[in-house]
């Protein structure tokens, strides 16, 4: 199958010459792609690379390069993004990864199961090895030597290493897999890890989100599939198109947070007339995503539009980060008065010691 | 170690030490002032000494603060006065007043407050940094303050400043990304707050003890012995 270029799988399903061409900027302004990336990784300016047209390049790719093989795997997870991948009805870039790249194998999606799918799958890995995409959905426990999630007998971490070998890049989906995730919550009886953490010899790609906005996890493998290269990276391994601004630097109600206009519950007149929601403890300030812009269901709407806020489900630990209806700027440990009232008293015992040393020296002094 | 996790860690633990030193270490000075002791009172009083302490805190707040010069301290260096009083009212409306510190109050002792629109304290926050930076030019180039300042006066400069720039920069997302910012913000008013007990900065307690003090003795009315 991948000997066949993916502009040619799209014609055999039906697609026009004039759809293919809208496809390709539809793509390359899905993945924000302002300029080719052979000019921006040269680092020459970036206006050199408006001579082409970066659909067109993308259009050139999509004739030219053979459809992507794509191993799934889902360890400590929800299935949620898949759910999310397969419900998210764009088009474009999904109906590109599910339809027109391949997808060898999926827990969820398969339709075979048992032994033959785990046989087809081993198959894959063989006859694509070093060429597959791996994505992987959920984290991976590796306390008691992983015996807390196990495919086929075979621990996660097992099926991870052996995966990961033959694999061309890996692209972790979801909080889960990114950085730990709700396994990963305090006090993480699994002790469950990210891809990252684990695999550190092949190029891994997270995208974190719970659930993972599908266009951002299509997008890096459709970049992949288009350029044979990821995507321009942040710190925490997060593509820069769709992790380069946080939600709050995007979000519709960000007027209101500059005029200090706030929502103070969920049913107050605030609320009601679309108040920023950072009194209700919105994350949306620390939060790199691309909620406010991509959104959810085509483009229908994301968490914060539609009234709650943002929990921050895109960054490191935000199960453990504070309260979700907290303020953003609030500690995250409240001392209780015990604490409180331990200090105060440390604190005047020390003061009543020197003043008791004071007077002994005056009194010592005036003696003289 | 990312930005996230070093955010965390200043937000979390590290915040809760510098809280708990900060409650120790004032009520330690509290203590040791008030053990320091009063003098005798031999004189009687021709006027109300709880009446000149009220006079004292009113004025101090409702009345010199508007129209400052008739006052001499004014008058000789109306530089300091002006800024001095940019920087207070800008910290006071920042650190109150402000959205995001009234949530940090708010998870603290259990109760908020209504704060003002972002645009002005945000350009309050801009006058006491000014105001900073005129007081710290001043303390350099005027060659008696520069005799009397040492390292603790600088450094009480610089642990109040850091917190003011870091947290203007933070709201208009100047320099680094913004968690990178919120945990430098974080970890300098950590420092500040380990610091004020240690040094002069507590004296937004000591004020008020001095006002009474001297209050009391100008509504007494009588000579002290």
């Amino acid at each position: 199958m991948p000997e066949e270029t993916i502009a040619e799988g799209l014609k055999k399903s039906g697609v026009s010459r004039r759809d293919f061409l809208k496809l390709s900027g539809l793509l390359a302004a899905a993945m924000g792609l302002t300029n080719v990336p052979p000019v921006s990784a040269s680092g020459l300016p970036p206006r050199l690379g408006r001579g082409y047209s970066v659909n067109r390049v993308i259009a050139k790719a999509l004739e030219t390069r053979p459809r992507l093989p794509v191993i799934w795997l889902e360890f400590q997870d929800c299935a949620g993004c898949s759910e999310a991948i397969t419900r998210s009805n764009s088009p474009t870039l999904v109906n590109l990864v599910l339809n027109t790249l391949t997808i060898e194998y999926h827990e969820t999606l398969s339709a075979a199961a048992g032994f033959q799918v785990e046989q087809a799958k081993q198959d894959a890995m063989q006859r694509y090895a070093g060429q597959y995409i791996l994505v992987v959905e959920g984290s991976i426990p590796v306390a008691d030597d992983g015996v807390y999630c196990t495919v086929g007998g075979r621990t996660a971490l097992d099926l991870l290493q052996e995966a990961a070998a033959g694999a061309a890049a890996i692209i972790a989906t979801g909080n889960c897999a990114s950085f730990g995730g709700l396994p990963k919550a305090k006090p993480n009886p699994t002790d469950a890890k990210g891809v990252w953490e684990l695999i550190t010899d092949k190029p891994v790609v997270n995208i974190p989100g719970c659930p993972a906005i599908p266009e951002a996890t299509t997008g890096t493998i459709a970049h992949f599939a288009i350029f044979g290269t990821l995507p321009e990276l942040d710190g925490l391994h997060r593509p820069m198109p769709f992790y380069g601004v946080t939600v709050h630097d995007r979000c519709l109600r960000r007027p209101f947070y500059e005029a200090g206009k706030f929502a103070l519950s969920f049913d107050d007149e605030g609320a009601k007339k679309g108040y920023c929601l950072y009194k209700l403890g919105c994350k949306g300030p620390t939060t790199y995503n691309a909620c406010a812009s991509i959104r959810w269901d085509t483009g229908l709407s994301f968490p914060v539009q539609s009234g709650h806020p943002c929990l921050g489900c895109s960054q490191p630990d935000f199960w453990d980060g504070g309260g979700f209806y907290q303020g953003q700027s609030a500690p995250l440990d409240r001392p209780e008065l015990a604490a409180i009232g331990a200090a105060a008293a440390a604190g005047a015992a020390l003061g009543v010691g020197a003043t008791l040393v004071n007077q002994a020296k005056k009194k010592a002094k005036g003696g003289e | 170690m990312n930005w996230t996790a070093i955010l965390e860690f200043a937000r979390g633990p590290f915040f809760y030490a510098a809280l708990l030193i900060f409650v120790a270490g004032m009520i330690y000075r509290l203590v040791t002032v008030i053990g320091l002791g009063w003098s005798k009172d031999r004189v009687p009083a021709k006027g109300s000494k709880a009446g000149g302490v009220v006079m004292s805190f009113l004025k101090g707040i409702l009345v010199w603060p508007f129209i400052p010069w008739v006052k001499n301290t004014f008058k000789r260096n109306p530089l300091i006065y002006i800024g001095g009083g940019l920087f207070h009212l800008g910290l006071f409306v920042v650190v109150f007043l402000g959205t995001a510190h009234m949530l940090v109050f708010k998870s603290l002792l259990g109760f908020g407050w209504g704060t003002l629109p972002l645009p002005i304290v945000d350009w309050l926050a801009a006058a006491g940094i000014v105001g900073m930076l005129i007081l710290l030019i001043n303390r350099i180039i005027h060659p008696v303050l520069r005799l009397i300042s040492g390292p603790a006066e600088y450094l009480a400069w610089l642990f109040v400043f850091l917190p003011m720039i870091t947290g203007y920069a933070l709201t208009h997302h100047l320099g680094p990304r913004y968690e990178v910012m919120y945990s430098l913000h974080m970890i300098s008013v950590n420092v500040l707050l380990i610091w004020i007990p240690l040094s002069r900065i507590s004296h937004f307690i000591f004020y008020f003890f001095s006002r009474a003090i001297h209050g009391q003795e100008f509504g007494k009315r009588g000579v002290r012995v």
